[in-house]
């Protein structure tokens, strides 16, 4: 494979271009807000130009080797959102968090104007705009969440682009169509940082459904597998179900504040102005919008077929941005949990939240013990860690509605950390997973004869799995970056002491465990415990998957002659790699979870005290907490997730490499570790019921099935049967009566002339007739 | 002097006479100098009007109808020519060209 190993980073000059835009932005006189605008506006400019180029000129050799069929383009594009977010971010922080709510009002440009139907007690009339300022416009609403959100919507959609240039145009499977990934890919980028700037709930809708519009697409891309394009259409009908309740809970809300804007209903003088009873209804529609978007039980089951899509668009998809939509929606809610005016009135809400959480958690773990495709592994994880996630956030509401608005800060910034440092690992994880299923599946075909089958990344006509981990085993030695990357997400994930994703996770299960010892807290009690159970379940199906892949020895024939080659996906994975290790424990020092939580500024800490002092504090606050069921907790979660789980798995599937291979030294340890820690046999368990159920998911899947086939399929075929004879009916009766009629009055033109003449008399007669009766 | 009444007596003879020739015969041109009867009889009719009022109008209308009546039947016969070159006959029996 050396045509695609030789060095092209000549290719990033455009790229390198970019770097540019933002400094032209200043120059002219524009600042960072200001210029935010074009983070969304370029890759929506560019997504099309990409499609169509393509399309035109996808055969080209300057298309297919330098623009690399778009993907240099998508790049270009997201490189410059990349560049003006982080100008964003600097300047925010600057400025010390001082462009907040207040300096949000930059509505660009009116979008829809609102006549309203008043009645003024005499009659009816039309107040305009300018008399209420219903208005609704595109406007940047910039504060530390978007800020957060932003921030890992550019770097990770950057990120994979550059991955999905690597792995999408070495497949010979997407010839010729790799334009349209690259257009869809922009437009789904485009869709999430709309999101997360608009500054009203009805921009955030409209770019909410873009990316449901670009998951159905993308989830579809291989749409001749029937399996693909059953995903595709499952994923957009469940989210579907989801936007529906969303749709309907704006609704109430613009009926409540007659306003969708964020600076309007999050005034703090109106917010608790309206009533509780049919605001909780808005919220609890907004949260199964939530559900549905972000894959929480019970609309969850369109997540794990998603996988049928590329690589890529499963990073993107479940790391970078549509799962973290949900929880940007809740994250947007909380300031109604915590309006004066409504303290202990939306407490089941913010149970509803958190018990979700706790069952979806548990559930996809237990789902992720069984699951063999590393990608579906990778989807429960995915799963499991948002609803981590949203128990945490119902965690805050919970404590910001009982009036404990300091927990409740600590709670929403230890949740919205997690989404940050999961959202890192796990798009890393996806890569790492994609550059495995990428060399198996080329090792694949040359060890049968390089045809092509034509099946779209994951099968051959032998049956071959490139995505089945019992094919893999023992990749550690061959694929030293992927197993080093995909060590470290796990251990991010798992919550392995000081690395990623054990800051965010210990603060989550910390304060659920707090929200339940407190006063009324009793029914939190259960999605705390749900959490630490599955931090648990996490450290053993992670490591599961990692043993499964990398250690031992190779499983099938395909393993041994796997390598990695390209520059385009090696990059990424080290880079983020890095973050993972690191970040976490930099942004916990930086104290990150109390700038996102109470808009405490970043480093306040280590101003206050110094750096020594604070990592300290850091330390002690995370390991040694002053409450005593807290230590316990914490101490527990730390155990099962990064002792007990890692060797259960790696006594039931780690193992030695084959004779004479050498793993690297970041993860030959624990090669070894895994190989000299005995072995359990676990065929018994894995034939049990419960497996079973597992691996049927729990036959959730089932009952929908079964339930759809008997109410929402009749139904339709009724409507479909009313459609067809009833309002086509009408129309086909108007046309073919019309169609008769026509042909038996064309009989009378006969075309002899002396039958005209009558004609022409008898209608005279009859005219003559008519006047004389008239007169 | 010859009451209107005649006058109008004599131009629905006429007129029936031209009908019923009109209906009857096969001959294009026959048929033609029956719908010029009708004609005539219409311009009676006029005339016979035009008497029973003591207006002028009447004649006036007559001598244009009977203007156009020439050119029409010029149009005519143009057209039977035209049908006679390519058809070999100018039987309405056989001319059925407006057929559905």
């Amino acid at each position: 494979m050396s045509d695609h190993s030789k060095p092209e980073w000549h290719l990033m000059m455009p790229i390198a271009a970019m770097l540019l835009f933002p400094i032209i932005c200043y120059k002219i006189g524009w600042d960072a807000i200001d210029s935010s605008i074009f983070i969304v506006a370029i890759p929506l400019v560019v997504w099309p130009a990409i499609a169509i180029i393509g399309q035109v000129w996808k055969k080209t050799d300057w298309w297919k080797n330098h623009l690399k069929e778009g993907g240099i383009i998508a790049l270009a594009a997201l490189a410059v959102s990349l560049c003006l977010t982080v100008w964003l971010i600097i300047s925010f922080l600057k400025d010390h968090g001082s462009f907040g709510a207040q300096d949000s009002d930059l509505a660009s440009f009116a979008w829809l104007n609102f006549d309203i139907l008043a009645h003024d007690g005499v009659s009816w009339e039309i107040l305009g705009t300018e008399k209420l300022g219903f208005t609704i416009g595109f406007g940047i609403y910039v504060d530390a969440l978007t800020l957060m959100l932003l921030f890992v919507a550019a770097f990770l959609c950057f990120l994979i682009g550059w991955f999905a240039i690597g792995y999408m145009t070495t497949d010979a499977v997407n010839e010729d169509r790799n334009h349209r990934f690259f257009a869809e890919f922009l437009l789904f980028s485009c869709g999430m940082f709309g999101m997360v700037l608009a500054d009203n709930f009805l921009w955030l809708f409209i770019f909410w459904e873009i990316m449901g519009l670009c998951s159905y697409l993308l989830i579809g891309f291989y749409w001749e597998k029937p399996s693909a394009a059953a995903a595709a259409k499952k994923a957009f009908m469940t989210t579907r179900v989801g936007d529906v309740f969303l749709m309907v809970g704006l609704f109430i809300l613009y009926d409540l504040y007659h306003s969708l804007s964020f600076e309007v209903i999050f005034d703090p003088a109106i917010i608790d102005t309206v009533d509780p009873e049919r605001l909780r209804l808005a919220l609890i529609m907004m949260f199964i919008g939530a559900v549905g978007k972000s894959a929480q039980f019970p609309l969850h089951v369109w997540l794990p077929d998603a996988m049928e899509g590329p690589t890529p668009v499963s990073a993107l998809i479940h790391a970078a941005t549509m799962v973290n939509a949900g929880l940007y929606l809740v994250a947007r809610m909380f300031p109604f949990f915590g309006a004066a005016g409504f303290e202990g009135e939306f407490t089941d809400v913010a149970l509803l939240i958190a018990w979700i959480g706790g069952i979806t958690a548990i559930m996809a773990a237990a789902i992720a013990f069984v699951a063999n495709d590393i990608k579906r592994v990778l989807a429960y994880s995915t799963m499991s860690q948002l609803a981590y996630i949203f128990t945490g956030l119902g965690a805050a509401c919970w404590f910001a509605n009982t009036g404990h608005p300091e927990y409740a800060a600590l709670a929403f910034g230890a949740a919205l950390f997690h989404l940050f440092n999961h959202a890192m690992a796990k798009g890393m994880l996806f890569m790492a997973s994609g550059s495995v299923i990428h060399e198996m599946h080329h090792a694949h075909h040359h060890a049968h004869g390089g045809e092509d089958d034509g099946a779209g990344g994951s099968e051959g006509d032998d049956h071959f799995d490139a995505q089945d981990m019992r094919n893999m085993g023992g990749l550690a030695a061959k694929m030293p970056v992927t197993s080093v990357a995909m060590m470290l997400g796990s251990m991010s994930i798992i919550g392995i002491p000081l690395i990623g994703g054990f800051w965010s996770k210990e603060g989550i299960i910390g304060q659920a465990w707090h929200a339940a010892i407190s006063q009324d807290g009793g029914a939190m009690l259960v999605p705390a415990v749900l959490l630490l159970a599955t931090a648990g379940m996490t450290g053993f199906y992670m490591s599961r998957m990692w043993f499964m892949t990398f250690a031992g020895k190779p499983k099938s024939e395909v393993a041994k002659h796997v390598g990695e080659d390209t520059h385009w996906i090696k990059t990424p994975l080290v880079t983020l790699s890095i973050v993972t290790a690191f970040t976490g424990a930099i942004f916990a020092v930086l104290n990150f979870p109390e700038w996102l939580g109470e808009g405490e500024e970043l480093m306040h800490g280590i101003e206050s005290h110094g750096l020594a002092e604070q990592v300290v504090a850091v330390l002690e606050h995370t390991f040694l907490p002053h409450e005593s069921t807290l230590m316990a907790v914490g101490w527990t979660a730390i155990v099962i997730s990064a002792v007990l789980g890692p060797f259960l798995a790696a006594r039931i599937h780690g193992g030695k490499l084959a004779r004479g291979e050498q793993a690297n030294a970041f993860v030959g340890w624990l090669v070894q570790i895994s190989g000299s820690v005995g072995r359990t046999n676990v065929d018994e368990v894995a034939k049990s019921g419960f497996a079973l159920a597992l691996h049927n998911r729990l036959y959730i899947d089932d009952v929908y099935e079964w339930v759809i086939a008997r109410t929402v399929l009749p139904l339709g075929r009724l409507l479909a049967w009313f459609d067809s004879s009833g309002v086509d009916g009408v129309i086909k009766g108007i046309e073919s009566g019309s169609q008769a009629s026509s042909s038996w009055l064309r009989l009378m033109t006969t075309g002899s002339a002396r039958d005209y003449i009558l004609m022409a008399a008898v209608g005279a007669l009859c005219i003559f007739a008519l006047m004389w009766g008239v007169a | 002097m010859i009451p209107p009444s005649w006058i109008a007596g004599l131009a629905a003879i006429l007129f029936v006479i031209g009908l019923s020739g009109a209906f009857s015969r096969k001959n294009a041109i026959i048929v033609l100098m029956a719908v010029e009867l009708m004609l005539n009889a219409v311009n009676l009719n006029f005339v016979a009007a035009a008497m029973h009022h003591g207006d002028l109008t009447g004649w006036v209308y007559t001598a244009i109808a009977i203007a156009i009546a020439a050119a029409e039947v010029a149009v005519g016969l143009a057209i039977f020519l035209s049908l006679y070159s390519q058809h070999d006959t100018i039987s309405l029996d056989e001319v059925t060209l407006l057929k559905h």
